[in-house]
């Protein structure tokens, strides 16, 4: 042990600040893998801690195909009580409205509308306030309700909105404003619990008339009396229930969210990894820093008798102290990270109900002890091969090469022949398929590609030290700076790898979001025709339940300026485990009007006439890849007329969401889900028509009382753009991470080589060479590093991209990208790259133009 | 002629409806209409729901016997009480009314009563009242007229117990009051319409711990509906209906102040053998308490032997209770707790021996005054 103080610990204090910045590396990427493990877990756990909230003691529910339970149906359903309690819910989420209140936003708010007369065995309402509000019968809890006006909201929600008993709150449900008055205030308990108190509760009737859904209940809630056995019941009841109403236990709905957000989560988790991947890279550099800069001290311990066995655990005992310490500060770091990232992903989900309910988990000890595993574990897998070289050594051999720069040896061909196997296999793996929709083989296809391109460094290195250019253009410094690096291969390859595979990833990554962006931006502009657009309320995601209202229709149609008018609904149907959005337009006017872009048949009209009038569906491409549907297959659907069989006629290009689209005509919606109000309208103007002035004077015509929201086509496509921006600033954010720490490694490993070579450069600058002269050939070694990297990570990058794009990216979202290299964004991260590693030169190089050979003397 | 000015069977109602009435706003009383004295009360049609009046109740109690020997009793209630005749909400879940039902079926020989209640809103027809024939539902519990034949069921899948009875009247109905007008207090609104079925004969079968049991004996039926019936100054009242082995029935009860003194509206009726009824006033009898029961859930202490004397009819009788413990305590639902059970009566008419089987109904014992339950 005191071997490892003297020996290890004065080492990395010697050289601070390479450890830290190895520290901070391992740290970092430690604090990323968590962050992502956090974030991941987050908004499953949110979501189901939310659902386990929400659904208190109900064994099991009946629901409905689509949009809910028709109320008609429940009057058949008494036989239900034979197994227990019955209560029927409806949920929605619905906007606080801020009443003008300055700097008061509008929440969302899930409302949960409930008979009390059968809810209370259900879930806990704990009412507080007011005289006797615990001990409050049934009778007197419905007392409060009946009123269709009556809300029952959380004391927190109540505190922070600055509302009480008596007091007047409006919501705003879809494209209506309702004013409620508060009932009663709720304590923290049961579905009171979740959403951080951003729950109310209403009566069944008020909340069909609040979320205009009259005629129908969401689900029924069906707790089961003692003694029965849920399996057997649930068979029981489903073997009677009517066409179109199925029963499963509400935790299913949990295990839908989570696999519809499975890929999402899987890359993610992925790419943190990478980040993992950069610390493990500069363990190793610092490691074998240590070995080579250390040799003659490794001889003395061999020649006095220190088994090789010691010295192999005095390194990697060096590797473990840095990751234990990088454990430490990254663990906490990464629960910091994680509360950014949970804001950052949460664009990305798009239903609100589970994005809202993401919390960051505390840190569990689980969440600990993988990072010490995974750190610990790379770390020593990083400093096994320096270590052992050390362990290796002989007393004679180590004494003799005593500055530790050795010669570059030859062209090392293991190196070469590794990694090609590398890339055969990264090719191989490539061509896999997707397993459990996971994208398993692509990211092994990454991982080979990225542990290639590490293992190709040092041979690139090795090649392009013997190219010499012409001598006569070239100043002395880079010369001298290109002796030095050709001399020290072995040691700056380490940070040349740990930066191209940084700069690979992010390349990649800058080509896949690209590439994307432009496919989405060409999609865009292909597919939304109409010239407005209405929403009813704010938000209006895939799926959402807000309806436009009548009126807004009629106002919209009565328009001068509007020729065609189109609605659009859709709901979320449970598909194979998963959770798919069904939804309707008119194929008539999309015919007329729209433009699908469309994969097979390249025709859509065609498609979309075949769809016309029959149980026929057009799909998304998303839907084809993930369910393995084309056109001529039948899908089954549950609608509310029980299963059917869906023609799809057409595949059709989409973006908007991952989890599969099926689009039926209007009129084929409406018989097997029943007719309803849409969710969104598009509309078709006049030519020549000012969209702008269109949308104001219908708002205008509507009055201030509608809160609509009426987007025209270019407001549309801005806003479609920004969000597909802000669902990517994550991802850049890890990968910005990931390129700063292995700058840091650039400039450590510099600052290593000045340290070494204190005496080859106090000797030149006794053969008269000028600090500056020094400081360039330092500046340069810097830059030719990084332009190195830059080299590796661009032709890495490449090949990288090509696999993000046609291989993960299409197992796991199912998306055609057309391939675009952002040329600028590549150019100016380029230009960066260099300047950084400039910069990272800086300070290394002030540095070795303090030396004087007098120290030699001193540090002797 | 027939007078009864506080109908006792309306009590358990009454009780139940404390709660109820307290939270209708009093702007809603207008919407419903009052008892009135020249409304004709005609059967079978009156049997039906009076969605106009906002209280109304249907109640049967009755004392059965297994083939072997075993006895029982049953009670069982539907109430319905309006809560907002015109709801602005078209929703169908809108709240009109409220239904409620009791369940209780005590086991003499077991020395057991089991309880059980019901509570919802008609919404999508889960609990209702037909307005055209005898049809009353909350749930799976129900009662429907099968010609003249009342069919009565009830069960609890839970503990399993119910019944399942067919009730046919011996005798014709009893209209209390003027001709089923029963004034209920100073105030004139305070009135209902009223009458009883006090003798039906009573056959089918009785669940009791998921075991099925042939049974047959004796029912009683009330059916009342008005609109407010009720005064603040009750602490509560103690009621019995008796049906005697000589053919009569007897019904009275004492209206108790919150000061302990007796309501002179106390009252009741005997009912000959030929179905004639004769009304009691305060002085035509005595209720005199003997035995008490501590009820360990409520605290409450319940007088389960009584003395019941009508002198002017030679009546003397004892009235006991055929199991201690018959206290139905609602509890969350809607909070009231009275006792109510099957009781036993022996004693003398005239100097002849008579015996008799009954109920008896025991409000405000336990909880706040009824006076304050009724606000």
């Amino acid at each position: 042990m005191s071997l490892f103080r003297w020996f290890i610990l004065r080492s990395l204090r010697g050289d601070l600040p390479r450890t830290a910045v190895t520290i901070a590396g391992v740290a970092v990427g430690i604090a990323v893998v968590i962050a992502i493990r956090l974030a991941n877990a987050s908004s499953v756990l949110g979501f189901e801690t939310a659902l386990n909230a929400m659904s208190g003691r109900t064994s099991l529910e009946i629901a409905g195909a689509g949009s809910g339970v028709d109320e008609a149906l429940l009057a058949e359903l008494g036989w239900l009580r034979e197994y227990g309690l019955v209560s029927p819910v409806i949920e929605g989420d619905v906007l606080l409205d801020p009443h003008g209140a300055a700097g008061a936003e509008a929440e969302l708010v899930r409302l949960l509308g409930v008979d009390i007369l059968r809810d209370r065995p259900f879930r806990d309402y704990p009412l507080v306030g007011g005289a006797d509000a615990e001990s409050l019968t049934t009778r007197q809890f419905l007392a409060l309700l009946t009123d269709p006006q009556a809300v029952v909201l959380t004391e927190e929600l109540a505190r922070r909105r600055g509302l009480d008993v008596d007091g007047a709150v409006d919501l705003i449900s879809g494209d209506r404003r309702v004013g409620l008055i508060v009932k009663g205030l709720l304590g923290r308990d049961g579905p009171a619990e979740v959403l951080d108190g951003n729950f109310i509760l209403m009566d069944i009737a008020a909340a069909q008339l609040a979320l205009d859904r009259l005629g129908r209940v969401d689900r029924v809630d069906v707790r089961l009396a003692g003694g029965l056995d849920v399996a057997a019941v649930e068979q029981a009841i489903a073997g009677r229930l009517p066409p179109g109403l199925t029963v499963q236990r509400p935790e299913r709905r949990g295990a839908q969210v989570e696999k519809m957000l499975a890929a999402f989560h899987f890359n993610l988790t992925a790419l943190s990894y990478i980040a993992l991947l950069v610390g493990m890279f500069l363990v190793y550099n610092t490691v074998s820093v240590t070995v080579i800069s250390r040799r003659a001290e490794i001889g003395m311990l061999r020649t006095v008798g220190t088994p090789r066995r010691a010295v192999l655990a005095l390194f990697l005992g060096e590797a473990a102290a840095l990751a234990l310490v990088g454990c430490a500060l990254g663990v906490p770091l990464g629960w910091l990270l994680a509360q950014a990232a949970v804001r950052m992903t949460a664009s990305t989900v798009t239903t609100f109900w589970v994005a809202s309910a993401a919390q960051v988990p505390p840190l569990a000890p689980e969440d600990v002890a993988l990072a010490v595993a995974v750190g610990l574990s790379l770390a020593l897998a990083a400093a096994i091969v320096p270590a052992r070289e050390a362990a290796r050594l002989t007393p004679v051999g180590a004494l003799r090469d005593e500055d530790g720069l050795s010669p570059a040896g030859g062209l090392p061909g293991r190196q070469v022949a590794g990694a090609g196997l590398l890339l055969a296999a990264a090719a191989w793996c490539a061509t896999r398929p997707a397993v459990a929709g996971l994208p398993v083989f692509g990211l092994l296809a990454v991982l080979a590609v990225v542990f290639a391109a590490a293992l190709l460094v040092p041979p690139t290195l090795y090649v392009l030290q013997r190219v010499r250019g012409p001598r006569r253009w070239m100043p002395v410094e880079s010369e001298l700076a290109r002796t030095n690096l050709g001399g020290a291969i072995r040691r700056v390859s380490i940070s040349v790898a740990a930066l191209a595979v940084s700069l690979a990833m992010m390349v990649a990554i800058a080509i896949m979001i690209g590439s994307f962006r432009e496919t989405v931006a060409y999609w865009v502009g292909q597919t939304l025709q109409a010239d407005l657009f209405v929403a009813a309320g704010r938000q209006s995601p895939v799926g959402a339940r807000a309806t436009v209202s009548a009126d807004v229709e009629t106002a919209l149609r009565a328009h001068e300026a509007v020729l065609a008018v189109d609605g659009f609904r859709s709901v979320d149907l449970p598909y194979r485990d998963s959770l798919i959005v069904v939804g309707a337009g008119r194929f008539d006017v999309m015919l007329e009007h729209g433009n699908l872009l469309f994969k097979a048949p390249a025709d859509g009209r065609r498609a979309l006439a075949a769809a016309l009038g029959r149980p026929a569906v057009v799909v998304s491409e998303s839907f084809a890849l993930r369910f393995d549907a084309t056109a001529g297959d039948d899908i089954t659907l549950q609608t509310a007329r029980g299963e059917q069989a869906f023609r799809v006629t057409g595949v059709y290009y989409d973006y908007s969401t991952d989890r599969g689209l099926v689009v039926m005509d209007r009129g084929t919606f409406a018989t097997y889900y029943g007719d309803g109000r849409p969710s969104g309208l598009t509309a078709y103007l006049t030519a020549g028509a000012d969209p702008g002035r269109v949308r104001q004077e219908v708002l205008a015509a509507l009055g201030p009382d509608r809160p609509v929201f009426i987007n025209t086509n270019a407001s549309l496509r801005r806003s479609v753009m920004r969000v597909f921006d802000s669902t990517f600033a994550i991802t850049y954010a890890l990968e910005a991470i990931a390129i700063c720490v292995s700058m840091f490694g650039v400039a450590a490993t510099l600052l290593t080589l000045a340290l070494e070579r204190r005496r080859q450069i106090a000797m030149l600058r006794l053969l008269g060479a000028e600090r500056s002269h020094l400081r360039r050939m330092i500046v340069i070694e810097a830059v030719v590093l990084g332009m190195v990297s830059l080299g590796i990570g661009l032709v890495v990058g490449f090949l990288l991209s090509l696999i993000l794009i046609y291989v993960i990216n299409v197992q796991s979202f199912g998306w055609t990208i057309q391939y675009h290299v952002p040329l600028g964004f590549l150019l100016r991260a380029a230009a960066l790259v260099v300047a950084g590693a400039a910069l990272a030169g800086l300070y290394p190089a002030r540095l070795a133009g303090r030396f004087h050979l007098a120290e030699r003397g001193a540090d002797a | 002629m027939t007078r009864t000015r506080r109908i006792g069977t309306g009590t358990a109602a009454v009780t139940l409806l404390a709660c109820l009435q307290g939270a209708a706003p009093a702007a809603q009383q207008t919407e419903w209409r009052q008892a009135r004295p020249d409304y004709v009360l005609q059967l079978p049609g009156d049997h039906a729901s009076h969605p106009d009046y906002r209280i109304e109740w249907w109640y049967y109690t009755g004392n059965l016997a297994a083939a072997d020997g075993r006895r029982f009793g049953y009670q069982v209630t539907f109430f319905r009480v309006g809560v907002d005749a015109r709801p602005a909400n078209p929703s169908r879940w809108a709240v009109r009314d409220l239904h409620m039902a009791h369940l209780a079926v005590t086991d003499v020989d077991g020395e057991r009563h089991l309880t059980a209640e019901r509570l919802n809103r008609a919404g999508v027809g889960w609990a209702g009242a037909a307005t055209d024939t005898l049809e009353v539902w909350n749930e799976e519990w129900r009662i429907g007229l099968e010609g003249a034949t009342h069919r009565l069921q009830a069960r609890e899948n839970r503990d399993g117990f119910g019944v399942d009875l067919h009730l046919t009247p011996a005798k014709p109905a009893v209209a209390h009051g003027s001709d089923g007008f029963s004034q209920k207090g100073a105030q004139p609104g305070n009135a209902s319409h009223y009458y009883s079925l006090t003798r039906l004969a009573t056959r089918g079968r009785l669940l009791l711990d998921g075991e099925t049991i042939d049974v047959e004996g004796w029912s009683w039926m009330d059916h009342e509906f008005g609109t407010s019936f009720l005064e603040p100054s009750q602490q509560g009242w103690d009621w019995f209906s008796l049906q005697l082995d000589d053919g009569t029935e007897l019904m009275v009860y004492v209206l108790r102040q919150r000061d302990g003194s007796i309501d002179p509206h106390s009252a009741g009726t005997l009912v000959d053998a030929a179905g004639r009824a004769t009304a009691l006033d305060a002085g035509d009898f005595r209720l005199v308490p003997g035995r008490v029961w501590s009820s360990p859930a409520s605290g409450a202490v319940y007088p389960v032997a009584w003395r019941v004397v009508v002198p002017g009819a030679g009546l003397e009788l004892r009235v006991e209770a055929a199991v201690d413990s018959q206290e139905l305590s609602t509890g969350e639902s809607t909070g009231v707790t009275y006792w109510e059970g099957a009781v036993v009566a022996t004693g003398m008419r005239e100097g002849r021996p008579v015996r008799g089987r009954g109920y008896l109904e025991m409000t405000g014992y336990a909880g706040p005054p009824m006076s304050e339950v009724l606000r």
